[in-house]
């Protein structure tokens, strides 16, 4: 099977040959060759419009130069997922390139000539994969072209392989290099034939991802790792609670120390991703700054969310999920199904608000001048920036340059720019570049929390053990609130994907409780996977408790309940990665295992991709040792196993730090927690043995940075009660003492 | 007199507060970024350097304390990139972001120094004052082990 794409038209994806002056003015690059950008459709993520549409917006630049060399330019950021290197691969692979010859560069942020640049939602992949694959078939074909004018034969009877095009005739050979500019004259063509799975170079191979020579010896540089002639350096204090206000500020002490330059208060910005407001100092060092902010005094008015305590909340979620709340979806007769039950089974699973406490806090240079804005910043959103920085500075998005450096992890955190707002504040007040590096401590204290949250279950069998009634409250506050305080409860499309699961329940309401934001709630990795997993997960091995069943069987049965024939994939993937799971963790043999182990199973659909996973813990006492993890991954046609393995494996580190401890915790309006001794993320000692395998199929590539942690915590959870009879509902299990 | 520092096989004056950690003299002093800051407190590693061999928390040693010893960082690791745990890191695929690796790597350096056959239980006792926020501990373990094989392998 091979796909053939028609380019171009208005709403495809569109292939175009830039001309070398447009190019060379747009980009800066100073050789020759070949230069070809494409275009596709833009693209939304958790419902926020990503770019502005326009007729060109190239997001995959292939650049072969006359001596061969290729440079692939990646305008999704890199946070250490392996888009950079998983995306231009899939490139190169349409490209016959070689590996080695391919040089990939960090798109800078212009959406108009990358596309949308906004990274998260698992979405990279799923979106990009096709034009990716285009831009580089694309070339091919104009290189192929190249060479068979220049043989004077016709492009059949030429081959492209491994940087070279080969003369079937005769064998002979010209190399990318010799016909680079030559293929820019050729017409791009007008539709690709993309390869066969078959023939795959590249994709779905075990790559190393392309930076890590670089990592291992100290030279990539990261978002805090900036350095320029003239550079000032800041530290910064924000006011504990949302919404409080600077009262008053001694900068008297502060000011004597030697190497401060300015102490600057910064107001709250009051649009998305803007700072909270803080007081910061700028000096000629980092720990100069730090050491001169202990001396400010500083007195906050606190504001209406002083009194944000998190166990009071959770408390409050827990009343309102197990009272009637406000409707959401509803289908079938709940009130009959429940009347006619053999058993009900009702639950409240609860969670914590996270901190991403990605290992790099958050970090950027900003250099505001008279007529010109830039900035090099550890992102995920580099159009955010543009954004945000054009509103305060009163400028226009494009004359904002953002310069993406890599980030040291992210997860969510730094799609919000609130850090590099601060950073233009700081330069605008002392006239040089700054370099804002927030300590750990305000990285935990003034985050973008994962939401709270509470969910009920009520769920009702039938004498056969079928399940026939499903109600589901969930309450938490929404990310919405970030952009409309005013919300009394996560909308009902926040639900959309408890409503959507793909099990087949005939009778089914699901309804919002009221949670208003106290804090800032932003996208944490797998977002609500984390909590609907766990209760989803959690809840049918409640199920095949009660009904004297077990876990995979009792799932099967729900999902072959399923109906609706436009849940039919969902239902066969989800029950294959689950059988896979079974197999692999020899789940059916779990009866041999010592009295102390148990084996605990889930299966979570989420960001398009499915995975089940498997976990085998021992516990004594009150201790829960995660001996191993099966974690059994479907999305489609994987780009590169390495990274999605490794994704897999940072899914289960991280499942454990939230499932087993962490959680963050806030009394009178503030965050209690201040740096890892009690924000307590897993460590090396806790380490279980994680084996990933792939579903073989030929469902297009989706996501893999988030859909590993929905079936964790359920998997971990069932696993404890096979251990030891103890149903543990509330995430984190063993939270710290705070 | 200013006392100096050597740092990579490179002497520099401490021409700073004394009381500076030896981290920000590295990165913002002399432009060394390859030691990351991550917690300030000793906490996360990411920090680690060698001072006369031994793996330190460079974010809560004051430069001077340091003063008139040998300093290793991430950067003079090796000449080439080819000291066994960084040829193990590669083989291992260990980075995600990447950004705890240099700390990983220079404190399981000063550990392979004296343990020539790592177990398990030593690599964890070792390698746990590590985070890694992405999730590589998997790999780091099997690169420590297979760098303490190529560097104690019999003759």
């Amino acid at each position: 099977m091979s796909l053939t794409n028609p380019l171009p038209s208005s709403n495809k994806n569109t292939v175009s040959n830039q001309s070398r002056r447009q190019f060379l003015k747009n980009s800066g690059i100073a050789t020759g060759g070949l230069v070809l950008g494409i275009s596709l459709p833009q693209k939304t993520i958790a419902g926020i419009k990503m770019g502005e549409d326009s007729t060109f917006n190239p997001n995959a630049f292939v650049h072969i130069a006359d001596n061969g060399d290729t440079l692939l330019y990646c305008g999704r950021c890199e946070m250490g997922q392996g888009i950079s290197t998983a995306l231009p691969a899939a490139v190169a692979d349409e490209l016959d390139a070689d590996w080695t010859r391919v040089s990939i560069k960090q798109g800078e942020g212009n959406e108009e000539k990358y596309g949308p640049q906004a990274t998260g939602g698992s979405a990279s992949i799923r979106t990009m994969y096709i034009p990716m694959r285009e831009a580089g078939a694309a070339a091919k074909v104009m290189l192929v072209a190249a060479a068979a004018k220049v043989w004077g034969v016709s492009s059949e009877q030429c081959v492209a392989d491994n940087h070279f095009v080969i003369n079937k005739n005769n064998q002979q050979k010209l190399g990318y290099g010799e016909l680079a500019s030559l293929a820019a004259d050729q017409p791009v063509p007008d539709s690709v034939t993309l390869k066969e799975k078959k023939d795959y170079k590249y994709i779905g191979k075990d790559l190393a991802r392309h930076n890590q020579g670089d990592i291992v010896v100290g030279r990539l540089t990261y978002g805090v790792d900036t350095k320029m002639p003239g550079l000032k350096y800041a530290a910064i204090t924000h006011c504990p609670v949302m919404g409080g206000k600077l009262k008053s500020v001694d900068k008297t002490q502060a000011m004597k120390v030697k190497g401060v330059i300015d102490v600057v208060e910064i107001p709250r910005f009051e649009v998305p991703f803007g700072s909270l407001g803080g007081v910061a100092v700028v000096a000629d060092n980092t720990w100069t700054a730090q050491q001169a902010l202990k001396k400010l005094k500083i007195e906050w008015d606190l504001g209406e969310h002083q009194s944000y305590d998190t166990k009071a909340y959770k408390a409050h979620l827990v009343k309102n999920v197990e009272n009637p709340a406000q409707l959401a979806a509803e289908r079938g007769d709940i009130n009959k199904a429940f009347a006619e039950a053999e058993h009900v089974v009702k639950a409240t699973y609860t969670g914590g608000h996270l901190s991403h406490s990605p290992m790099e806090p958050n970090a950027s240079v900003v250099w505001v001048q008279k007529d010109s804005c830039e900035v090099w910043a550890a992102t995920q959103s580099p159009g955010d920036i543009q954004k945000v920085l054009a509103q305060y500075l009163k400028r226009e998005p494009k004359d904002i340059m953002v310069n993406v450096t890599m980030a040291g992890g992210a997860f969510g955190r730094k799609f919000k720019c609130d850090y590099v707002h601060e950073a233009a504040v700081l330069s605008q007040a002392v006239n040089a570049p700054v370099q804002l590096t927030w300590s750990r401590e305000e990285d935990m204290r003034t985050g973008y929390y994962h939401s709270i949250s509470a969910q009920h279950i009520e769920a009702s069998l039938d004498k056969e053990g079928n399940v026939t009634g499903w109600l589901h409250r969930a309450a938490f506050p929404a990310i919405a609130s970030l952009f409309n305080p005013s919300l009394d409860r996560a909308p009902a499309n926040n639900l959309g994907d408890v409503d959507n699961h793909p099990f087949g329940i005939a009778n089914y309401r699901s309804e919002t409780g009221e949670a208003k934001a106290h804090t800032r709630i932003g996208w944490y990795r797998a977002v609500y996977a984390i909590f609907y997993g766990f209760a989803f997960g959690s809840a049918a091995d409640e199920l095949a408790h009660a009904s004297k069943t077990d876990t995979v069987s009792l799932l099967n049965n729900i999902y072959d309940n399923n109906k609706n024939p436009e849940q039919a994939e969902q239902v066969a993937r989800s029950k294959a990665a689950l059988a896979m799971a079974a197999k692999k963790c020899n789940w059916d043999n779990r009866g041999a295992l010592p009295s102390n182990q148990g084996l605990g199973i889930a299966v979570h659909f989420s960001f398009n991709s499915y995975v089940a996973m498997a976990v085998r813990v021992e516990v004594n006492g009150d201790d829960i040792k995660v001996l191993e993890v099966d974690a059994i991954v479907d999305c489609g046609q994987v780009l590169n196993t390495d990274s999605a393995t490794a994704q897999m494996e940072g899914a289960v580190v991280m499942g454990m730090s939230l499932s087993l401890r962490t959680e963050v915790v806030f009394r009178d309006g503030a965050v209690v927690n201040s740096n890892f001794h009690n924000y307590p993320v897993l460590r090396i000692n806790e380490m279980p043995q994680v084996n990933v395998y792939f579903m073989e199929n030929d469902y297009k590539p989706t996501g893999l940075g988030e859909p590993g942690l929905g079936p964790f915590a359920p998997a971990l959870a069932n696993a404890v009660f096979a251990a030891s009879g103890k149903r543990y509902r509330d995430l984190p299990f063993k939270p710290m003492p705070m | 007199m200013s006392q100096s520092i050597k740092i990579n096989d490179k002497s520099y004056p401490i021409d700073v507060d004394g009381e500076m950690p030896l981290l920000w003299f590295l990165r913002d002093r002399l432009e060394l970024t390859g030691t990351k800051f991550g917690c300030g407190m000793g906490l996360c590693g990411a920090c680690t350097v060698h001072i006369d061999g031994q793996a330190t928390r460079s974010c809560v040693m004051p430069v001077s304390a340091a003063a008139g010893k040998t300093i290793t960082t991430i950067e003079g690791l090796s000449e080439n990139a080819d000291h066994p745990l960084q040829k193990a890191w590669i083989a291992n695929k260990v980075p995600q972001c990447g950004y705890c690796q240099a700390g990983q790597i220079m404190n399981a350096a000063s550990f392979l120094a004296t343990n020539k056959k790592p177990s398990s239980e030593d690599i964890d006792n070792a390698m746990q004052g590590n985070i890694c926020r992405c999730g590589t501990y998997q790999r780091i373990k099997q690169a420590v082990v297979d760098a303490a094989d190529e560097m104690y392998k019999e003759a």
